[in-house]
């Protein structure tokens, strides 16, 4: 026994050693780190995206959650039905870490010329392997940062927020409604603020309360943070998960009203629900691929960040639960038609946080960038944002 | 995994489970998840082939094996050490993520412009320290409290992953992240060497195995360490001859944590380069795991840590070629582990 | 802020939590640490879960919850009693076991929906004054286990079968003079706490949320075993233990309502703090009250 273990001692540490050693005779010619080594080697003699015989899909969560991950899922549904030459590799649970940069080099490993990283975390690690790879195309959901074969897209989701925040300010009898979200980053926090200027712009004295339960996707918790504001006098909820369906059931148990998100699901609350917001992306996911492999990627609508709107038909409002009143549907499609045309922008300032201080100038044209970097709730929201 | 199996330990066995034992551990759990692939609709054989060949059919995969198995050697060792000494430390997830919280504030706040060779050394001792800081209150707990370490171990990995996420997202969050909740990128000069552009591979697999060598040694070869397997045999025994159990246990456990904090210095200046809510998850029980399999030997769970980075590499391409869930890997895992453990009680190295 | 709206909530947080440390509690006084607790709750949730789908009828859920938490927890039993592994890796490992096996078998279930346990309001008693919405408006499996309690406390302080059990984990000697097994009577007590386990993840898919995710239970099932200690391994003191531990989710939810400026991860760690807190605070003079059968397992020799 000691015999061997003095052997394993022996060669791990001249392992050790020799590694060391290694590493410090080439540190002369390499960098430190890997994003800074990795220069785009040859010109890529073919527009990045062209001639794979894969797409990679990438999910942060389980891909049925009836949630985010699902909505993403379809997408990739569709791309797999509309190339059927192209095989579709999934990866899910990817956490949002450097983990992910070795799943992207596998799904190139496997042929993947186009890569789908769906979640904000994962928008470093596709930006360090992009650069390891410029003949691989990425499609980053959410992100704001581009590089040569990277772009980003998204759906002003906060627009069909916004229009729900107007049935939900509508059809509650307390003016409480409740925002059951997960952690404080700014989609979330933009959709609550979204949320709380359509209520508010029908009902001046409407505030929303939000809870934050700390996960993407545990409906314990979630459970407890409706019944608890059920008992607050919320009468209508809303969130921000990527499982939706617990808040939905326990508000539609509860006798509480139900607004949707990531998906239509009136079928779980027949009696509460108002309606959704939800992601349209299997046309546009195939529409991106197609860009992709014709190699028309560069000067194309997706180099940069494109941003899918209501008027694309990227972000949707689903059709409204049985006991919303007619007067109430009237409302939102006015509003809705305003939003398409662009006559109507809830964020053209001036636009003013919990505390009063002026956030967006009045006047002030939207911006992309400020706009999904929010870190503030707008007044009449209830909740506290860690400083 | 035949040749893992310590000689020694193969004594006063009988014959047929001296032979028999060693292949039990390595088949049966390959055999069972064959079965329930087969019974998934996937083909065992073919599957097992692609999964080799992604960690070991070329560098790169090699590489990513290395750099998965180096954290899980610290947080084996984490967890060997007070095994040693009859302890059971499962906060190696916390005391990781405490150790790689401190590495991170220091590393952006404190040495954004001193050179690698000052900054490396001290971020190392700085990731020891966050690492003991956080086995302390578990140590602390078991000698004034008694408190069983294993409960307290567990549940401070909660605390610490709050921790984690209380910093990134307030104090530490990064002004040019578009307010998402990442930590500031550490200066160039403090990420660990990498060795080629091709691969993430870095010297903080030198760093382990060093650690591993000098635990293994400290334990077999020293009487401190013949104290702590005294201490982890038979406390009362340790009693008797007049050992402090208590202080010595205090001591190993606030060691482990500070091997489980250079694990988390590792994970932030080797690969992530920055704090994440999630960085380093599950590395902690992973590398326990290892360290159970390999029944405690420090030497022994270098080779475990690197069949467990195997089958998490191989993972990926398991998902991926057979549609199969991320979660059979962790049911392969606990097979081979439910096989280990049904071979029963080892004796103490 | 409303206290009864807080009690309630701690009820409500705490059933599941309180299910699994009366299942520990039942294996620990046979002298048997289970930390696999995590993974029969899991076990549990998605065996009911699945068997409400296909039967539509949630007690019979609850039962096949019941009996998957007893299955992992036999896996544990074997381990430890009959091959004598370490009781602490063994528990982790069927914990690790069960999370994958869960999520890999649970896929299909995450869309599907139930018509799960209901809260029934007891007629007169629910509406006294205070005590009716905190006590009598809840659904069945919760108050099944507020009668468990009691229950538990009577057949292990009050009859043979609670003596012989207890005898287990402390002087196993006294067993063998009644003329029974200590190894069987082991068998037979983590099996049973298995299945209150497995009966907590029920109370946690099919009656609180009616939802199945994989992961569900979050460490509620290593919560339990903190508490079983907390408890001093007596049924109504884990019952306060649970409601503490809920009252604490429910008070951090009530706390963020208020908008105080507190960065929700303090508030989301308190629940785990006042465990570590409680547990300090008692565990000092509780080593006596041990069963002495654990004492090996928590402070012997673990290394092996």
């Amino acid at each position: 026994m000691r015999k061997v273990g003095r052997k394993l001692a022996l060669i791990s540490s001249s392992l050790a050693f020799m590694f060391t050693f290694v590493a410090c005779s080439s540190s002369t010619t390499s960098t430190t780190s890997p994003e800074t080594t990795a220069a785009p080697s040859q010109a890529a003699s073919a527009a990045a995206g062209t001639g794979g015989k894969a797409v990679g899909f990438i999910f942060v969560g389980a891909k049925d959650d009836y949630g985010y991950n699902q909505a993403a899922y379809i997408g990739s549904q569709a791309v797999e039905k509309a190339f059927p030459n192209l095989k579709v590799l999934r990866s899910e649970n990817v956490p949002e870490t450097a983990e992910a940069e070795r799943v992207m080099e596998e799904m190139i490993r496997n042929g993947a010329k186009i890569i789908f990283p769906t979640s904000y975390g994962h928008l470093d690690p596709a930006l360090n392997v992009a650069k390891r790879h410029p003949d691989v195309l990425f499609y980053h959901q959410g992100g704001l940062k581009t590089a040569e074969n990277l772009g980003t897209y998204f759906g002003t989701i906060w627009e069909p927020v916004y229009l729900a925040g107007i049935a939900a300010g509508k059809m509650s009898k307390s003016g409480k409604l409740g925002y059951i979200v997960s952690v404080p980053i700014p989609q979330v926090l933009l959709n609550v603020n979204a949320f709380e200027m359509g209520a508010k712009s029908v009902n001046p004295s409407a505030t929303t309360t939000v809870v934050f339960t700390g996960s993407w996707c545990d409906p314990a918790q979630q459970a407890n943070a409706a019944n608890s504001m059920i008992d607050q006098g919320i009468d209508v909820l809303s969130q921000h998960q990527d499982c939706t369906k617990t808040v939905i059931e326990t508000a539609e148990r509860r006798g509480a009203l139900s607004v949707g998100y990531h998906a239509e699901a009136s079928v779980l609350a027949p009696k509460g629900w108002i309606t959704s917001s939800i992601w349209n992306w299997s046309d546009l996911y195939v529409d991106m691929v197609k860009t992709g492999v014709e190699g028309k990627f560069k000067g194309s609508k997706y180099d940069g960040k494109y941003r899918g709107q209501l008027k694309d038909n990227v972000v949707q409002l689903t059709s409204f639960g049985s006991q919303v009143p007619d007067d109430v549907k009237k409302l939102v499609d006015k509003s809705k038609a305003e939003l398409v045309a662009g006559t109507l922008n809830p964020f053209n300032g001036p636009v003013k946080d919990q505390k009063g201080a002026v956030k967006i100038e009045a006047g002030a044209k939207l911006e992309l960038d400020k706009l999904e970097a929010t870190d503030y709730f707008v007044e009449g929201v209830i909740g506290s944002i860690p400083k | 995994m035949s040749i893992l199996l310590p000689v020694e330990r193969r004594m006063g066995k009988p014959k047929w489970e001296v032979m028999l034992a060693p292949a039990l551990v390595v088949l049966a759990p390959l055999l069972a998840f064959a079965l329930f692939l087969l019974a998934s609709g996937v083909n065992p054989i073919t599957l097992y082939g692609t999964m080799l060949k992604s960690t070991f059919g070329d560098w790169y995969g090699f590489g990513e094996v290395v750099i998965k198995a180096t954290p899980f050697i610290l947080t084996a060792l984490a967890a060997s050490l007070p095994a040693k000494a009859g302890m059971i430390n499962v906060g190696g997830e916390g005391q990781l993520a405490i150790g790689a919280l401190a590495v991170t504030a220091v590393g952006v706040y404190l040495l954004p412009s001193v050179p690698g060779w000052i900054g490396v050394p001290i971020l190392v001792l700085v990731g020891a320290l966050g690492g003991a800081l956080w086995a302390s209150v578990a140590a602390i707990g078991k000698v004034k409290g008694k408190m069983n370490e294993t409960i307290t171990t567990l549940l401070l990995n909660y605390i610490a992953y709050f921790t984690i996420g209380f910093f990134v997202h307030s104090l530490l969050k990064d002004p040019a992240s578009f307010n998402w909740p990442f930590s500031k990128e550490l200066a160039g000069q403090l990420r660990l060497l990498t060795f080629s552009s091709a691969s993430r591979v870095h010297v903080g697999i030198g760093i382990a195995l060093i650690l591993a060598a000098i635990v293994w040694f400290l334990i077999t070869q020293t009487r401190l360490g013949f104290r702590i397997r005294v201490v982890g045999g038979n406390v009362l025994a340790a009693k008797r001859a007049g050992l402090k159990d208590t202080k010595i246990q205090f001591w190993v456990l606030i060691a482990a944590g500070a091997i489980a904090g250079i694990a988390g210095m590792i994970e932030i200046t080797g690969i992530e380069g920055r704090l994440r809510p999630t960085t380093g998850m599950n590395y902690g029980y992973l590398g326990f795991l290892a360290s159970w399999m390999a029944w405690n030997h420090p030497l022994w769970l270098i080779a475990t840590s690197f069949i467990i980075g195997m089958i998490s590499v191989a993972g990926n391409s398991l998902e991926m070629n057979s549609g199969l869930p991320a979660s059979s890997v962790q049911i392969l895992m606990a097979l081979v582990l439910f096989a280990i453990l049904a071979v029963g009680r080892r004796k103490q190295a | 802020m409303n206290g009864i709206d807080i009690g309630t909530g701690a009820i409500r947080a705490g059933t599941s939590v309180l299910y699994a440390s009366l299942g520990e509690l039942i294996a620990e006084r046979a002298g048997v640490v289970n930390l696999g607790t995590e993974g029969c709750m899991l076990g549990g949730a998605l065996g009911a879960f699945a068997v409400t789908v296909w039967s539509g009828n949630p007690w019979l859920g609850a039962l096949a919850g019941g009996i998957s938490g007893s299955v992992l927890a036999l896996i544990h039993a074997f381990l430890v009693i009959t091959r004598k592994a370490n009781a602490l890796a063994s528990g982790l490992t069927v914990m690790f076991f069960a999370i994958g096996l869960t999520s890999f078998l649970g896929r299909g279930f995450v869309n599907k929906q139930i018509h799960g346990f209901e809260p029934i309001s007891i007629p007169l008693l629910s509406k006294i004054p205070f005590l009716g919405p905190l006590l009598f408006q809840h659904d069945g499996l919760t108050y099944l286990s507020m009668l468990l309690v009691p229950t538990l406390w009577f057949l292990l302080f009050k009859t043979r079968l609670g003596v012989i059990l207890r005898a287990t984990g402390e002087r196993e000697e006294v067993v063998y003079t009644y003329g029974f097994s200590p190894k069987w009577i082991r068998y037979g007590a983590v099996m049973a706490g298995g299945f209150l386990t497995g009966i907590g993840g029920a109370q946690l898919s099919t009656a609180y949320t009616h939802t199945w995710v994989e992961n569900m239970t979050q460490g509620k099932g290593i919560v339990a075993v903190a508490l079983v200690i907390f408890a001093a391994w007596k049924p109504a003191r884990a019952m306060l233990g649970a409601y503490l531990f809920g009252g604490a989710q429910a008070l951090q939810l009530v706390v963020q309502q208020q908008g105080y400026e507190i960065s929700p991860f303090l508030l989301f760690m308190t629940p785990y703090v006042i465990t570590l807190l409680a547990l300090f605070l008692v565990a000092r003079k509780q080593r006596s009250q041990m069963p002495e059968g654990l004492s090996k397992v928590f402070n012997g020799a673990g290394g092996g």
